[in-house]
Formats: structure tokens, sequence, C-alpha cells
């Protein structure tokens, strides 16, 4: 390989790296840990979808479900500055508040995506026992695991 | 008796030439070589936040075989809309280069061949600030500079050429996998210096290295010749000889 053979290469490598570093990067990742729950049926025990669900976090002015139905996980965003987070959930005509209390970290998803946070469900409460929860994972990341299931 | 000694090894040494006179032999001279990667500084000047400067020393066990030791320094820095991440540290990779090429083509000159190596990059590795959205809000974190290593293992084949006397070009790609990147499963470095991005398993790269060679010793190295079919000659000789053909049915 001559010398003029070898800096056509260099040329071409650095080109390369250069053209590279421009490809914009995108980010096509899950980036929410939510706390999911599955509903089940306390007569049967058997999984059942609630025919109406209406999810508001206490203290926020949008609802995260309104009068939905067919919604079989639903997804519990947690908010990573507080160590507790409450909601108030309607199932059908049933109308109660539970209180998740938990620790955040940081995790990388990937470059692109950069940081999420995940989360380890120490407790939880319902207010007035309309809902009996069972805790299945007390991890609660971006991967698809159901974290309680909720009796009604 | 010490007349008996003297006659048996001076027929031993006779012997031993005559072997060596029989077959064809190379004088290969076996070097220690320095050399520079431009491939880092060179893309040091389209992106000024990345840097990586990276050397290497090896020394011929052979002609075939020669360690190798690389070394470097990497200082990396990105920023996107909700993270910042730095990360400053060294490396070093230890293997051996195998030289593909017969020893008559080499002839110290030229190096085709392949690279094994084991790399540990040693590292600090800080997320200065990071955001996150969602239903609750922006949550604003950091995480704090950590000290960290990993280990990988390189595939490298390569070319390597001496352009003139005793000065080497010649490039290198860098097949990686990463044994252990640090940081866990949660905080994993997105870059580790000597691998690259370290958010996969398998990385790759190249690298364009300026060597300064200085030959050492020479060893004369046997080439044994390709030995011709000698039972093909003597059916040629006797169609030539006969002018017939054989006719197979």
């Amino acid at each position: 390989m001559k010398l003029r053979h070898h800096i056509a290469f260099l040329l071409f490598a650095v080109l390369t790296v250069v053209l590279m570093s421009c490809t914009p990067e995108a980010c096509f990742e899950e980036t929410n840990a939510f706390l999911k729950a599955t509903f089940y049926s306390n007569e049967t025990k058997e999984k059942k979808t609630p025919d109406s669900l209406s999810v508001t976090g206490i203290r926020m002015p949008d609802k995260l479900y309104d009068r939905q139905s067919g919604v079989q996980p639903c997804l519990f965003p947690l908010d990573a500055s507080s160590g507790t987070c409450s909601f108030v959930i309607k199932i059908n005509n049933i109308k109660d508040t539970v209180i998740f209390q938990y620790s955040s970290y940081p995790h990388l998803v990937s470059k692109e995506c950069g940081y999420t946070f995940y989360h380890r469900l120490d407790t939880f409460f319902v207010r007035n026992n309309s809902f009996y929860i069972y805790r299945s994972s007390d991890n609660v990341t971006t991967a698809n695991e159901e974290n309680i299931r909720i009796f009604y | 008796m010490r007349k008996i000694y003297v006659y048996f090894i001076s027929l031993l040494l006779i012997l031993d030439l005559q072997g060596l006179l029989a077959q064809d032999t190379v004088l290969f001279p076996l070097k220690v070589r320095a050399g520079i990667d431009l491939i880092g500084p060179g893309f040091y000047f389209s992106d000024r936040d990345n840097l990586n400067v990276e050397g290497f020393v090896s020394y011929d066990k052979n002609e075939k075989m020669a360690w190798v030791l690389e070394g470097g320094f990497q200082s990396y820095k990105y920023s996107q809309y909700n993270y910042d991440y730095n990360s400053r540290g060294v490396f070093a990779r230890l293997g051996v280069d195998l030289n593909l090429l017969k020893p008559d083509k080499a002839a110290g000159t030229y190096w085709a061949g392949i690279g094994l190596r084991y790399g540990i990059g040693i590292f600090d590795s800080e997320t200065p600030s990071l955001y996150h959205e969602n239903y609750w809000g922006k949550t604003a974190s950091s995480v704090p500079s950590k000290k960290m290593t990993a280990h990988f293992i390189e595939f490298a084949p390569g070319v390597r050429t001496e352009v003139f006397r005793n000065l080497s070009m010649g490039w290198t790609i860098r097949l990686k996998l990463l044994l252990s990147g640090g940081g866990g499963k949660d905080l994993k470095p997105i870059s580790v210096p000597g691998y690259g991005s370290g958010g996969g398993m398998t990385n790759a790269g190249i690298s364009y290295f300026i060597t300064w060679n200085i030959p050492y010793r020479t060893k004369t190295v046997i080439i044994i010749p390709p030995v011709e079919p000698e039972e093909d000659e003597d059916i040629e000789e006797t169609e030539e000889s006969t002018g017939q053909q054989r006719i197979g049915f």
C-alpha cells in the first residue's frame, strides 16, 4: 500500500467519522416508569376490566383517566421529586383514595433518551378500604411488569 | 576421546548447515514500535467536546507475533435537552498482533493481520444535571462524579506499511465486546475511555496509526518452498514424449 493510498484512506475515515457525528439521534424507547395495576374481581378473583375508570392525582388539575372503559392495566405515574403520591380512583361507581409510598432513583435509558426515574414501592394505603390491593412487584420500571392487583 | 567429540560436533554442524542451505531463508528484522493515533485528534477538530488521544508500543516476539501495549486518555462531554454528561479517564489495552503475511512477503515492512486485546478503562463519570417530566411536572436531579472501571476485549484486524525508512502508517478496525461497563445496570456510563459508547455490549471503532519502527535484531527465517507434485510432471513428460492422449470412458 503506497503513501497516497494511506492518505486517501485517512481522508475517507475522517469524513466518515464527521458524517457519523452529524447523524441525528432519536429516542425510540419508553422513558416513563409507570406503576402498573391490573384489575380483578373481588368476587370471582378473576381478571376483570372496569366498565368505567377515572383516576386523578391529588392536587392535580388534569385527570389521568376520565370515565374510560377497557383500561387494563392502569398506569400510575409517580412523582420522583416526592416520596409519596396519592390518586383518587373511581372504578365504576366506587370511589376511594390510594396512597403510594416509594423511593426513586435515576436510571439511564439510553444516550439518545437520557434518564428516567425508577421507583421502589415501599407501601400503599386505601383510605376507605373500598378496594383490596395485592402487591406483585416492588420494582417500578419501564419494563412491562405488573406491580399491583386491585380487587374491586 | 576429545577428538571424537570434536569430530561429531563438527559433523553435526555441517549436516545442519547443509539442511539450511537446502531451504530458502529470509532475513526478517524484528522491531520495537511506537505509534500514535491520528483519528482521535482529527475528530477533535470537528467536535471539541470529545478528545481521544492514544498511542501504542509493540515488541516483535518473532516474525508472526508481536506483544502490544496501547494506552490513552479520553475526555468526553455530551449535552442534550434533558441532561448533561461528562466522563474523563485513561485506558490501556494489552494483547498481541498476529501477522498473517508470510515472512518473505512481510519482510518486516508490511503487516496485515489481526490483533487481540484485553482493555481496561478507569474513568470518572458524572451527570451534572438531568431532567425528567411526567404527569406530576418536571423533576431535576444530578448524578455525582463516580470513579468507574470498565473491562472489554477487542478483535482488531488491520494493515500497516512502511512508507519511509522506519516510519509506518496503517489502520486498525476495532470490534469490541464490553465485559463490564461499571456503573451497574442503572447508571451505565455513556462513554467509556478506550471502548466508546457504553450503552451497548458491542461497539466498533477505527484507529489510524503513524508508527516509528526501531529494528533490534535480524532473524533468519526458513521459508519452506512449495513442493510441486512430481507425478504430474512425469505424466506431462510422458504425454509429450509419446504424443498420445489418454481417453477415458
